[in-house]
């Protein structure tokens, strides 16, 4: 079941298009990443989604309903962690936290358990009467993921969550999300980070200048990407790589520290093409292998393939 | 009603957050503090207007002090995102920004009055019938006025500063603080003189307005405040989007 459903979605500033016809969805118990680089139209995408901007066309609808005709009911079951939010400097850990249950009604006792045990589990118990602002940035993100899920909502909306952190609270944030999203919360999280995009999504959107380029699962994004492999070619002694170049199946071929890298496009010409060429040089074959394109990699090719054809 | 005691969570983090910040405290308690002192040294005003006059500059200074930081203030320091994505709506967190200036200039208005029953005997004339009302009314009326001074989608608290400065003085000055109401005119426009003239008519002196002063001044506080704030619903409903630009 389709939890979110975004269709023909843009938004704009004046003359700058933010977010430009946008089509995606949302299944129930996912985490979906959204991924692209600065500027590319996450945080607006993220804003209209969560009814804090109004979007210029098209439509947002959070369990069939439109999200800026019924902004309260479904703020209601939402949790989110904006970009550059904060919490409340003069307030403490627990007073925050208690602000936030107010503002959704939730019954004192029950608050109370509910902040007590949010701030055990993400580790800021021992510091819960201290004000937010001698935390750490890495706390503050941490308290305003426990001010999220105060209202034990049943979708999460994520903006560069792990973003500036230290170590420590990172991993907490990465495991604590993939923790509720296994007790049935779905997760839309935005990022520029490929390893938490790789780690933590089910399935990602390529964005940038405001439109989907791709979206599929990462291990779907990687295979499409395997039209072009990659071989890794350990040799016995230095050689001029432009030696490679006319081999058939290869499209690039360069040095890369102590190995070669070959882009292919038919992997069994390419490596005939090599021992071909290796048995005539006399040179040894100490290691070959294919790597995995990297997500990064499909992300790179992604953002070339939509600016060539923005271009055309 | 959910809305309404929603309104009650903002308005406690409100005076929780807002009412030790160096704007407030220097137009809420130093500027009524300063003021009332230099329209007092030197003059023979009739104790009574003392206090009408101190409790008038009190009320008003104090109820709009918080009002104006609040939205640039949450801005600047990204809590207001954080704030408008609960189930709330921009009027449930304007109605927060009222109670909190409500309460904060009941309490110091209060002050006055108190200092003025313990050292100049004025519980011998004192009608609170008239006077608790009035104090509320123009609590209520003067924080509204406030919320619009507000809207200029900036996060930077010192801008909305220098706006109210602009817009409150002028109102005080025009308003015959530490005297009988004349029937200047130009006295009209401003709130204050209706709430100078409940406190008179409420510790003893006669209406400036005549048989029906009480009438008018109870019923200007009204419409002042009650259209002051649907204003601010819709002036702020409209901004709302600039301060989430790009």
């Amino acid at each position: 079941m389709n939890v979110i459903q975004v269709s023909n979605l843009s938004k704009d500033f004046g003359e700058v298009k933010a977010v430009d016809q946008v089509n995606f969805f949302v299944k129930t118990d996912e985490i979906f990443g959204f991924l692209g680089p600065n500027g590319a139209g996450k945080t607006t995408t993220i804003r209209m989604m969560t009814g804090v901007l109004r979007p210029t066309s098209g439509t947002i609808q959070i369990y069939g309903k439109e999200v800026w005709k019924n902004q309260i009911m479904i703020k209601q079951i939402l949790g989110n962690v904006p970009e550059e939010a904060n919490v409340y400097m003069d307030l403490t850990g627990f007073q925050n936290l208690n602000f936030i249950g107010e503002l959704y009604s939730i019954p004192k006792e029950i608050r109370k358990e509910r902040a007590f045990n949010l701030l055990r589990q993400f580790e800021l118990y021992e510091r819960r009467n201290s004000l937010a602002k001698k935390y750490s940035k890495g706390m503050k993100q941490r308290l305003l993921l426990c001010m999220a899920l105060m209202s034990e909502p049943k979708i999460l909306f994520l903006d560069e969550p792990t973003s500036g952190l230290d170590v420590q609270s990172s991993i907490i944030i990465k495991n604590l999300i993939k923790e509720y999203n296994k007790n049935g919360m779905t997760v839309f999280l935005t990022t520029h980070n490929m390893d938490v995009a790789n780690e933590m999504c089910d399935r990602i959107a390529i964005i940038n200048k405001g439109k989907i380029i791709k979206c599929d699962t990462p291990d779907n994004l990687r295979t499409v990407e395997r039209e072009y492999q990659a071989i890794n070619l350990y040799l016995s002694k230095e050689i001029n790589p432009s030696i490679f170049t006319n081999v058939q199946g290869i499209k690039s071929f360069s040095k890369v520290k102590d190995y070669y890298h070959a882009i292919v496009s038919d992997i069994d010409q390419a490596i005939s093409g090599i021992i071909k060429i290796t048995t005539e040089h006399n040179i040894k074959i100490h290691k070959i292998n294919t790597p995995e394109p990297s997500l990064e990699e499909v992300f790179i090719n992604a953002i070339k393939e939509g600016e060539t054809k923005n271009l055309e | 009603m959910i809305q309404i005691k929603r309104s009650f969570a903002i308005s406690k983090k409100d005076l929780r957050i807002y009412y030790n910040k160096g704007p407030v405290v220097i137009q809420g308690i130093l500027f009524p503090i300063m003021l009332f002192l230099a329209f007092t040294i030197g003059r023979e005003i009739l104790p009574i207007y003392i206090i009408s006059g101190l409790m008038t500059m009190v009320l008003f200074l104090t109820s709009t002090s918080i009002g104006p930081v609040v939205f640039p203030w949450e801005t600047r320091q990204k809590t207001l995102e954080r704030l408008i994505t609960c189930p709330i709506s921009i009027r449930t967190i304007l109605l927060g920004n009222v109670w909190s200036s409500f309460l904060f200039g009941c309490i110091f208005s209060t002050v006055p009055l108190i200092l003025g029953i313990i050292f100049l005997g004025l519980w011998k004339e004192m009608n609170l019938l008239i006077l608790v009302p009035g104090i509320l009314l123009a609590a209520f009326s003067f924080s509204s006025f406030s919320l619009i001074l507000s809207v200029p989608p900036t996060d930077t608290p010192a801008s909305t500063m220098i706006l109210t400065i602009l817009i409150k003085f002028p109102l005080i000055f025009v308003s015959p603080l530490f005297m009988p109401i004349s029937l200047n005119p130009i006295t009209f426009i401003s709130p204050l003189s209706y709430f100078l003239d409940i406190l008179n008519v409420g510790l003893g002196s006669p209406s400036a307005f005549g048989s029906l002063g009480l009438f008018f001044d109870f019923g200007y506080l009204i419409i002042f405040g009650f259209v002051f704030l649907f204003l601010a619903f819709i002036l702020h409903a409209k901004v709302l989007q600039k301060r989430f630009k790009g």
